[in-house]
This record gives C-alpha cells, structure tokens and sequence, in this order.
C-alpha cells in the first residue's frame, strides 16, 4: 500500500475535477457537490481518452414515461472528452450503459487539507 | 475491459488520416474575398444557413473537448496546437483536410455565385494557411457544384496545385452522381483529383430530420449510401475509369451489404441502366473506398467478417475525424491486424486512392 499527496483540497472546487498523477499513474480527481473527493484512472475504457478533459454533469433518470426528462445527479457523472461514455463517480466510476465496467478507483482521504490517494 | 482490449497497444505505424477537419472562420476568409462579397459577410453578417435541429449532446458541441486551441478558440482553428495535438503526437505521415463544412458551398440553397466566391476564398486561404505551412497536410478543393461549369472553373484554378488532391463534395440533398454533375468529374481526372464526399447535414429520414439526434447519427450512412448507389447506376465509374471516391465518416461495416443489394438489384434490373455494364460490387472494389470512423468497436474476427464480405482488402482507409466528438484513436480505435491488412488500412489504401500523394518511400522505424 501506498499513499501520495495529490493536490491540495483548496485546488478543487466543489463539483470540479483535476488531473493529477499517482506515481507514474495519470489520475483523474474528482470533487462532487457536497465535497467529497474520488479518484480515478486519468484514462477512459473505450479509446484512452484524458477523462480531466471532460465534464463533470448529471444523468437523465431512467423513465418508463416516452418524453420525461428528470435530471439527476448533477455533478457527479464523468463524462468523457471525446465520445461521451459516461462514469458514475460515486459508484465505483460504473460506466452508466454497461455497468460491469468501472474504472480504476483509488481510495481518497482528507489529511491536514490535503487530497491523498492511496494505492 | 472493452472486446478490442486484448489487441491494444498497436505498434507506431505509417497513418494516412483520410479526415482531418481543419476551421475557417468568416473573418478568416474575408481578406480572400472581393466585394461585393466581402460587404455581405463583414457588413451584413451573412452565413450559411445551418438547420440541424440539435443542441449537440456531446460534452464540447460536435469537437472533442480537449480540442479547444490554447487560446480558447474553436477547434481546428489553429495549426500548431493541430500538428501538436494530432500530427505529431500520432506520428502522421500525411492528413488530407476537408473543412469544417460551414461554409460549404455546395450545400447553399441558391446564390451559388456567393457559394463560387466562398470556394475560391476557402481554397486561397487553405493553401496559404495550411497546405504550405505543413508538408504533411493535403488538401481537398471546395466548390459551389450546384454551377458544375463555375465549379470546373475553380476546380481549373487550384486543381494543379501540388497539395490538393480531391475535390469536396457535402452529403446533403443533392445526389451526385446525375449527369449534369459529370463535368465535375471530368476535371477531376484531368487534374488526378479524387472525389471525396463527407456529409454535411442530411436529412436522413425520409427526407426529414428525425426526433433525436442518436437516431441522425446512427443512420448517417444511409445517406453515403445513397450517395455511392447513385454515383454507380448513373454511370459514373464507366464513363470515368480512373476516378476514385472516398466515401468520408460513414463508416465502412454498411459496404458489405450495399455491394451484395446492389448486386442482386443489377442481376434483375440492369436493362433500366444499360451504360453500367459490370456488377456494382466489382465497380465498388475498383473506385469506391470508405473510412473507417465512426468505427463501431469490434473484435478481429467481426473486423475481418466484413473484409471477406466485401472481397477486397483495398476498400478500407483509416481516418481519425479530428477534432470531432467522435474521433478515433490510431492507435485504440481499431483492432489489431494482420501486419499486410494493417499497413493497406492505414496508409497504403488510401495512398492507392489519391493519386497526388507522394509514393511509399523507407519503412517506418
Ligand atoms: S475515448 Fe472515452 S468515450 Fe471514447
């Protein structure tokens, strides 16, 4: 196990995310509205696209009614820069179409206002 | 894990990107124009009419969000972050541009002599931005086709410039393969030109935009399909013989059944068309090529269940659509190969289809 200091808290604003690096490991971190931190492998599962690059947004919840859009989790789907396959960052990074696949997730805590991945 | 994962990492090869999207905006064009069409686009605002009902539900419009220049402008704008971002970082050995379709004179309801000017304007400015500034870009000649004689007068004036080496046409309403369009590719042969076609903003069902863009996108290449039947049944290829068509951004996994559909349609209906005289799948392996993005991901065994289908191992070019949404990597988008199929997909079939482009020269280290 181990462990590095990634970034400040300060540097993220709620509902932002960064780029940053584990080790040599590219790592996405990101910090949901209500300020939680997660992190992430910086690559997306389909073409390896940089994930920092995308947006943090929300999801259209699932609806048996044709034309209701209800708009949920704002913030906290990772949306990807290039093709827009979606991670649900507070579930593990599930992609939202095929949920068996995740990113790579790494642990976060909050130690003295800083962001430290564990590995 | 993706089904593709297990080829990944392709080794660094030979890239032809056979769709590269470079971006003109008005202002960059209007020192390439004379008045009065100048005055109309600085003094009046006028652009083209776009009528995609969408608000693009990607995370940057239709551009990859990392493809924003450095200085915040739109994508495509600025070479050096281009070369940076794609050229060099992928190791290209040549990109043929093909606009950012707006302007796209061909695609201009009416006013087709403000579309000629916008051509002419779009192919100076190209040449002196892009095409000379980089030895790895090569260009596509635009022109208002909706005039074809306007449009052989352009194609005349840059045709034979060393870089350029298709002439553009947008898939849109017009199906071009209609004889009043033929003077088109009659200096396309003279000038060793291929024809590319790249869709603009097809109303791909039953003449209507449908109600969702997923449903547009998907069903993008029927309009390319079109398209090819239509250049194949009214002649083209006959009366051209050396002509190449490179169909853009349509992906390739349509071809194997068009080839068997137009095939079967010819064995029953070939008196309608007596002036095509072989079957269309063997005029397609001969003049019809298609890139490969939007790939769909895939194994390579489905990759090769639709070579064999096609019958041909020439048919297939390799593009990446930067810097849009939906670009793919040389190096993810596909799966791995056989080294002979690999080199002829990304880079020797499409170096077969334009006959401008330098030849093979050294091998890759
Ligand atoms: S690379 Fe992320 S969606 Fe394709």
């Amino acid at each position: 196990m181990m462990k590095e200091v990634v970034l400040k808290k300060e540097d993220i604003e709620p509902g932002k995310m960064k780029s940053a690096s584990l080790g040599k490991i590219p790592i996405v971190v990101c910090r949901t509205k209500d300020g939680e931190f997660y992190a992430y492998a910086n690559r997306c599962l389909h073409q390896g696209a940089p994930l920092s690059e995308g947006a943090l947004v929300g999801d259209t919840k699932r609806t048996d009614v044709h034309g209701n859009y209800e708009y949920i989790k704002e913030g906290e789907i990772l949306r990807c820069p290039w093709h827009g396959l979606e991670y649900d960052i507070k579930n593990d990074g599930c992609m939202l179409a095929e949920p068996d696949k995740k990113l790579r997730s790494f642990k976060v805590t909050i130690e003295d206002d800083y962001v430290v991945v564990h590995k | 894990m993706s089904q593709k994962s297990a080829g990944k990492k392709q080794k660094q090869r030979r890239i032809i990107d056979t769709d590269v999207h470079e971006r003109a905006t008005y202002a960059d064009l209007v020192p390439y124009l004379d008045h009065p069409w100048k005055r109309y686009i600085t003094d009046n605002h006028w652009m083209q009419e776009k009528h995609m009902p969408y608000t693009q539900p990607t995370v940057a419009g239709v551009d990859r969000a990392d493809a924003v220049t450095p200085d915040g402008g739109a994508a495509g704008t600025d070479l050096s972050f281009m070369q940076q971002q794609l050229l060099d970082a992928e190791g290209h050995e040549y990109g043929i541009l093909t606009g950012a379709l707006d302007p796209s004179p061909s695609s201009m309801h009416g006013w087709y002599e403000m579309a000629t000017a916008l051509a002419s304007a779009y192919n100076d400015w190209q040449i002196e931005n892009w095409l000379e500034k980089d030895d790895r870009l090569y260009g596509s000649v635009h022109i208002a086709a909706q005039d074809p004689q306007q449009a052989v007068r352009e194609i005349e004036r840059v045709g034979s410039h060393p870089k350029m080496v298709q002439i553009l046409l947008p898939i849109d309403k017009t199906p071009w393969g209609d004889p009043f369009y033929h003077p088109i590719y009659e200096a396309a042969e003279r000038y060793h030109l291929s024809i590319g076609m790249h869709h603009n903003e097809p109303p791909t069902h039953f003449g209507e935009w449908p109600r969702y863009f997923i449903e547009w996108h998907t069903m993008l290449p029927t309009a390319h399909m079109i398209e090819v039947s239509n250049m194949v049944f009214n002649g083209v290829f006959d009366k051209f013989p050396g002509l190449h068509l490179i169909m853009i951004e349509g992906g390739f996994t349509h071809a194997p059944h068009l080839m068997k559909k137009m095939d079967q349609q010819y064995k029953e209906l070939r008196h309608e068309i007596p002036w095509v005289k072989r079957m269309p799948s063997d005029i397609m392996r001969e003049h019809v090529r298609f890139t490969t993005q939007p790939v769909e991901e895939m194994n390579q065994k489905e990759f090769m269940q639709y070579i064999d289908q096609m019958g041909s191992e020439d048919m297939v070019c390799f593009a990446t659509d930067y810097p849009h949404w939906d670009y793919d990597s040389p190096l993810e988008a596909l799966p791995k190969l056989d080294e002979a199929l690999a080199e002829k997909v990304y880079s020797e079939n499409a170096r077969a289809s334009y006959p401008k482009l330098p030849q093979k020269q050294g091998s890759v280290t």
